[in-house]
């Protein structure tokens, strides 16, 4: 054999090649523009502005030879750093990412002003968000035992033990009665009838109450009261929709299969 | 050259905060929202219950904040306190389980804004135009991982502590510019989310002095609307003393007619310094000075994530209740840059701060600590959270998606001797006012009609007067209150004769039952040394519960460690008694507050441990039960004339 076969960096080389071979042929083809670099005169003025939003004037020659020269170095890093997969399996990256993704579906209805039209059928299309709070009525005892609170409905004057609750609430919003008397007793006496009968025993966190439901009124809330809250509530609903949607279009285009 | 960063031009976020802030400016707003709240609502005759809320909340634009990792802003915040759902930063799904009345937004005036502007900054910029190489080091960790980004806001606060703050950090004419965009942007939102009778969205800020790592910090609160508060900006606290701030705020109400407030906290971790006997140089402290002081901080945040300051075992040794919330805090002030002596303590806690303010009275004429109190979250992750089984963490670095967060030390190591199960879940404060507007629960605040709980929703009430007698209950007793007395935070003139006090508490309706109610009396006694003084006036189950030994026995424990829960089978629903001070003597100066605790409930490491499967280290699991509890403002009575 020749004297050049012996020589290591020949075999350095020969290997190269073959792993060169090897990734092009088994991997995407090596788009020759990858490697090649445009500062384009667009890209020079996107420096220069950059520059000039932040020092407040225009950049001399040299200030902008230096931020092309930076521009280039990062996008060479960038570049080679994708090549070597430096992106995967990083949460910071995959999350900003998301991230952007998310804004730039959304951006728009950040900023968007909704006519009157847009708002009314908001509002319209979504009469629970709107329809006004549910006002109760309604006097109510207190009972610490349950036992005592049956044997107190039967008689013809209740009474019960003293507590520092109302013994009437005159047309208190529900979300009122739910913080004064808690979750379990606001739901129960939204579920009652209304009329002039002593009604339960009704639990609380407190005890056992007897509720005479006096009225339960649905206030009426029309658009002009509650344009701000449909305003806020329209701007949140359509940055989620925007996002969903944008999902949707993209997911279809994915399998995908969980193992179980 | 170097230029600071406050001043970098805004980025996509921030234009997008400000075109949200421009569409705020529309006709649709009304004077309702946009003002104080004054005529807006019907108003009921007297306080007839407590609204609730927290005043001190951070969102992203808190420079600690953001760094830690919170990416949720002042809208996402007003929407969680007003009990909608949002998604957290780290990705779940949080919600109230009930909504707050009322949200002061307090971010940091220092840098507000910053790190998020900083963090959007090209890096060639930190590196040429700032030139910094903290600064650009912060940068490189914020953007390196989480953890980092952590670790760089744990140095920042430590710079900041030390005052080795690099300087275009605490520049405060550079970081103007940046602070009016956010602070007008945020005006907008809080007007738009503000809705007399439903939810009071206030303006403020947290002024963050802390010399030597001593936290001296305050939550500047305002009553008005933009109309008014368009016209300041938040005053920064790196470089400014407290009495510049008083200032600050005498300019405020003198320039636009407006009202603002300030409330000291985190006095535990002040090593002594928040509530000094003398004037901040060590000087003897001037009538002008204390009456300063008093009028412009009416009250004080006890109670909160980090920690708890109504009193320490070592001020209050027989004080059996004391020490909740202490352990971990008690090492060292904020940055733990210096231990903590015992003869710091008094003026690190609220309740020798009462004492020390009747001690000065005596010298000056005026009470500088004549404060009430309250309590807060102080949580940084824009969700105003205070409930043991809903903790969203202090910063994002402790959601709960972190589900080892109750494992470990804070800032990861670099406050030795302080764990993550040493925060608290937070604290609300409760406003006894006539309605809810912005005027009446800040109203409610100036006069003191405030209280302070670690979390739960107890009703509590004290008047104090000379004439009132056991039959007042089977009237309207809150009439009688107001009519023939003063509420909490209120002030009597001695008589003559012993006062007598109406105190009514009722136990969180969706909550745990109550094992006492106390009154907690400090004086100054013949010799001029201060006293203080426990009394438990009424508790669950009296006639099988009786005292032994002077003391009223433990109410017991019904927690099941295994699966945190517990039962109301012992404690009671209400607590409520007429109680006359059996101590009183005449001409001496006193106040009195009312302390509740609640029976024995699982802390927020408990839950952890059950939800996510977790053992908890030994200290923790002895930790892992606590009596939440309210303090309220206190009465105070002063010798006539």
């Amino acid at each position: 054999m020749p004297g050049w076969t012996r020589e290591p960096l020949v075999h350095f080389l020969a290997l190269g090649a073959i792993v060169y071979i090897a990734l092009t042929w088994s991997g995407d083809p090596v788009d020759p523009a990858s490697r090649s670099i445009d500062v384009s005169a667009q890209d020079q003025a996107q420096l220069s502005l950059a520059f000039e939003r932040v020092m407040g004037r225009a950049p001399t020659d040299a200030e902008l030879d230096a931020r092309i020269e930076q521009f280039v170095r990062d996008e060479v890093l960038y570049r080679e750093a994708l090549r070597l997969g430096l992106d995967q399996g990083d949460a910071v990256v995959r999350q900003r990412m998301v991230a952007k993704m998310d804004m730039s579906a959304s951006a728009a209805a950040e900023t968007a002003e909704p006519g009157e039209a847009i708002l009314r059928e908001f509002y319209e299309t979504n009469p629970e968000r709107y329809a006004g709070r549910t006002l109760l009525s309604f006097d109510q005892v207190y009972f610490s035992e349950q036992a005592d609170a049956e044997e107190s409905l039967g008689r013809a004057d209740v009474s019960g033990e003293a507590i520092s609750l109302p013994a009437e609430v005159n047309g208190s919003p529900l979300s009122d009665v739910q913080s004064r008397f808690g979750e379990v007793f606001a739901r129960a006496v939204f579920s009652l009838d209304a009329g002039e009968d002593w009604q339960g025993p009704v639990p609380s966190g407190f005890g056992w109450h007897l509720v005479k439901l006096r009225e339960r009124q649905t206030e009426t809330a029309s658009f002009e009261a509650v344009r701000d809250r449909v305003e806020n509530d329209w701007r949140s609903a359509e940055i989620a929709s925007r996002k969903d949607k944008a999902f949707e279009v993209l997911r279809s285009a994915y399998r995908i299969e969980i193992d179980r | 050259m170097r230029k600071p960063w406050n001043t970098v031009a805004t980025s996509g976020i921030m234009a997008s905060a400000m075109a949200l802030a421009a569409c705020s400016s529309e006709p649709a707003l009304d004077a309702v929202q946009t003002g104080d709240g004054t005529d807006t609502v019907e108003l009921a005759e007297f306080p007839d219950r407590p609204y609730w809320g927290d005043t001190h909340l951070h969102t992203d634009n808190s420079v600690d904040a953001f760094g830690f990792g919170t990416r949720l802003g002042p809208e996402a915040a007003l929407r969680f306190a007003r009990g909608e759902e949002v998604t957290a930063t780290t990705g779940a799904q949080a919600q109230l389980a009930r909504p707050l009345d009322f949200l002061v937004i307090a971010d940091h005036s220092d840098a507000l804004g910053a790190t998020r502007r900083l963090y959007d900054t090209p890096r060639w910029y930190v590196n040429w135009v700032i030139g910094d190489e903290t600064v650009l080091r912060w940068y490189d960790m914020m953007h390196e991982s989480p953890e980092q980004s952590q670790r760089a806001i744990a140095e920042l606060v430590t710079a900041a502590g030390a005052g080795t703050a690099p300087e275009s950090l605490s520049d405060p004419e550079a970081a103007e510019e940046g602070t009016r965009d956010i602070w007008n942007a945020q005006l907008g939102l809080l007007d738009r989310y503000n809705e007399p009778g439903t939810f009071s969205a206030l303006a403020g800020f947290e002024w963050t002095r802390m010399p030597g790592g001593n936290n001296l910090h305050r939550v500047v609160m305002f009553r008005d609307g933009s109309d008014r508060t368009s016209q300041t900006i938040p005053f920064p606290g790196l470089s400014s003393t407290a009495e510049q701030l008083w200032d600050y705020m005498s300019n405020y109400s003198d320039a636009t007619g407006g009202q603002v407030l300030a409330i000291p906290h985190n006095s535990n971790l002040s090593n002594g310094m928040m509530f000094e006997m003398t004037m901040p140089d060590g000087s003897p402290m001037t009538a002008e000075y204390a009456a300063k002081r008093a009028a412009a901080e009416p009250v004080v945040e006890v109670t909160q994530i980090k920690g708890d300051s109504e009193t320490h075992p070592f001020l209050s040794p027989n004080d059996e209740m004391a020490g909740f919330g202490v352990g971990g805090w008690e090492l060292g002030n904020l940055t733990l840059s210096q231990k903590t002596e015992p003869e710091m303590l008094a003026g690190s806690y609220a309740r020798s701060a009462l004492l020390r303010g009747l001690s000065l009275e005596q010298q000056l004429g005026v009470n500088p600590y004549s404060f009430g109190m309250i309590g807060a979250t102080d949580s940084h992750t824009s969700l105003a959270t205070g409930d043991e089984d809903n903790f969203w963490g202090k910063h994002t670095g402790n959601e709960p998606a972190n589900e080892e967060r109750a494992l470990t030390e804070q800032n990861m190591g670099t406050r030795i001797g302080r764990f993550s199960w040493h925060y608290l879940a937070g604290g609300y404060a409760a406003a006894w006012a006539r309605g809810n507007t912005r005027a009446e629960i800040f109203d409610a605040f100036a006069r003191r009609e405030v209280y302070a709980t670690t979390g739960p929703r107890m009703s509590v009430r004290i008047f104090g007067g000379f004439d009132f007698t056991a039959e007042d209950w089977d009237n309207d007793w809150v009439r009688a209150g107001y009519t023939r007395g003063v509420p909490m935070g209120g002030e009597l003139a001695d008589e003559g004769t012993a006062p007598t006090f109406l105190v009514s508490a009722l136990k969180d309706p969706d909550g745990a039952n109550l094992d006492r109610v106390q009154i907690v009396k400090g004086w100054v006694d013949g010799s001029g040394e201060t006293q203080e003084r426990i009394y438990d006036v009424v508790w669950s189950d009296m006639d099988t519960r009786a005292r032994i030994g002077g003391r009223v026995p433990a109410v017991g424990d019904t927690v099941n460690r295994a699966d945190a829960t517990y039962t109301n089978s012992i404690g009671a629903a209400e607590l409520r008694t007429t109680w006359s001070d059996p101590d009183y003597v005449s001409g001496q100066s006193a106040f009195y507050y009312v302390r509740v605790l609640e029976i024995p409930t699982p802390r927020w490491p408990l839950f952890d441990a059950v939800r996510f499967g977790i053992e908890l280290s030994e200290e923790a699991q002895a930790d892992a039960v606590a009596q939440e509890r309210a303090y309220t403002s206190p009465i105070w009575l002063k010798p006539a004339g």
